[in-house]
């Protein structure tokens, strides 16, 4: 529960390294635990908040792509789906955060855990991405704008399917459902798209 | 030192029931999306029962070194499947490969073959490639169906991702009505780019619902249309019936994709 999560889809590092930041985590759950007791809701798991941090994460850096392409792409098909993402991440993520809100769970997991380290690095925007694509013009921009997006929504793809597999909470269980239909749908559209 | 050790054990009991699934997708890097490769396919719906590739396109790694387009071993092994109706983008000589990237590995090289000839090599000795990839091949000499293999070694592992596409060169023999799409120039122009001509039919609604706008009668296939399940069209004198509800693309004519249209 408190454990911080790496945020990149790679396994391992949750179970060592009792830094700082984690102990003080840790302690957090404890008292968190001894006040709420945590009895009368479902019970919610690592996966749950760890899908909610990561999706989170995963979001916001999809609607850094999808502002522009929504602005400034050529083919009004990308418009419309950057569009459409952009509404559909925001209620999203309002419900998403108040989970973790009700959890008392940051929305990000810390970054001092070597988050951001390593591996984790490679699945993420990276420096410059948006820069190269506010760069870019006519169908160049379509196409690295669909590419981003593609990349963004494959990702989250593995979270969710993550989440479905191994969420404890009904209602997380249920919204991770949900998005993995709706993002595959928007994934076979700008397939279409790319191979437009 | 005692709260270390007792903390740890504590989160695990509150964690009721937790079943910590750590699905590792680290295996999860690249494909290519235009023209689109078999998993690509796959994950747009254009090719139906493909299993779990639907999800994760870009998850097609295996040991360098493969001939095959699942990269060996037993997963994926439906896109060694050269019966199935794997459509063929009709191209020109030049052909400009796009590659979705899901994780940025520094890279060795990217390979491109069809049959056992490399057609064309990129080193990129090491670097790490940006947001997207493309390159551009010709394939002077190859003509009318093939299967091209792009394989993406990565440096820093004894991994390679691959992309299997079925490709047109030139048109076909059978199809008089060159496509909309087709760039049959025989000139390699420097990018044989898939212009947006594709009209963007993407509905609003995120279903796949058919979203079809047209279509009482029998109407001609045209590239960029959307067409739901029972609708009609003819091409090259010959009708078909629409088995999945498609926007439809150049490389899909209804001859050529047997999981999108059935002849009547």
């Amino acid at each position: 529960m408190g454990a911080p999560v790496r945020r990149g889809p790679v396994g391992g590092g949750l179970a060592g390294k009792g830094g700082p930041v984690r102990r003080a985590a840790l302690a957090f759950l404890l008292l968190t635990l001894l006040v709420t007791g945590c009895a009368a809701d479902p019970a919610h798991n690592e996966t749950d908040v760890m899908f909610l941090q990561m999706g989170l994460a995963q979001i916001a850096e999809g609607d850094q792509v999808a502002v522009v392409a929504e602005q400034s792409a050529v083919n009004p098909g990308v418009r419309t789906l950057a569009a459409e993402l952009r509404g559909q991440w925001q209620s999203e993520s309002a419900t998403m955060r108040g989970w973790l809100t009700d959890w008392d769970q940051p929305e990000t997991a810390a970054k001092a855990t070597g988050l951001h380290a390593g591996h984790g690095d490679l699945h993420a925007l990276q420096p410059g991405d948006i820069d190269g694509l506010r760069a870019a013009k006519g169908s160049d921009f379509d196409r690295i704008a669909v590419a981003l997006l593609l990349g963004n929504l494959h990702n989250t793809m593995e979270t969710l399917r993550m989440a479905t597999a191994g969420s404890a909470y009904p209602k997380v269980k249920s919204l991770a459902e949900t998005m993995t239909a709706t993002r595959q749908g928007q994934i076979q559209r700008l397939l279409a798209l790319a191979a437009g | 030192m005692q709260r270390k050790f007792a903390l740890p054990a504590l989160t695990v009991a509150a964690v009721t029931g937790s079943l910590f699934v750590a699905v590792s997708p680290a295996s999860a890097h690249g494909y290519i999306s235009s023209p689109p490769s078999r998993q690509a396919n796959c994950a747009s719906g254009a090719v139906a029962g493909c299993g779990d590739i639907v999800y994760e396109p870009q998850s097609v790694e295996a040991p360098q070194g493969s001939m095959q387009c699942n990269g060996g071993g037993s997963r994926f092994t439906v896109l060694n499947d050269s019966a199935k109706s794997w459509p063929a983008t009709t191209v020109g000589t030049s052909v400009t490969f796009n590659w979705v990237i899901t994780a940025r590995h520094a890279t060795a090289t990217w390979e491109y073959f069809i049959g056992n000839t490399k057609v064309a090599s990129f080193n990129d000795n090491g670097a790490q490639p940006g947001a997207t990839k493309s390159h551009t091949v010709s394939f002077a000499g190859y003509s009318g169906r093939q299967t091209v293999l792009a394989r993406w070694n990565v440096k820093d592992t004894i991994n390679a991702f691959y992309s299997c596409v079925d490709l047109n060169f030139g048109g076909t023999t059978t199809n008089p009505t060159p496509t909309p799409t087709t760039t049959s120039s025989p000139t390699p122009s420097p990018t044989v780019t898939s212009s947006p001509t594709v009209s963007p039919t993407a509905s609003p609604t995120a279903t796949p619902t058919p979203t079809s706008t047209s279509t009482s009668g029998t109407t001609t296939w045209a590239a960029g249309t959307s067409y739901k399940v029972g609708d009609r069209v003819t091409y090259n004198g010959v009708t078909y019936s629409c088995r999945q509800a498609h926007t439809a693309l150049s490389g899909w004519e209804p001859p050529y994709v047997a999981a999108l249209w059935a002849a009547v």
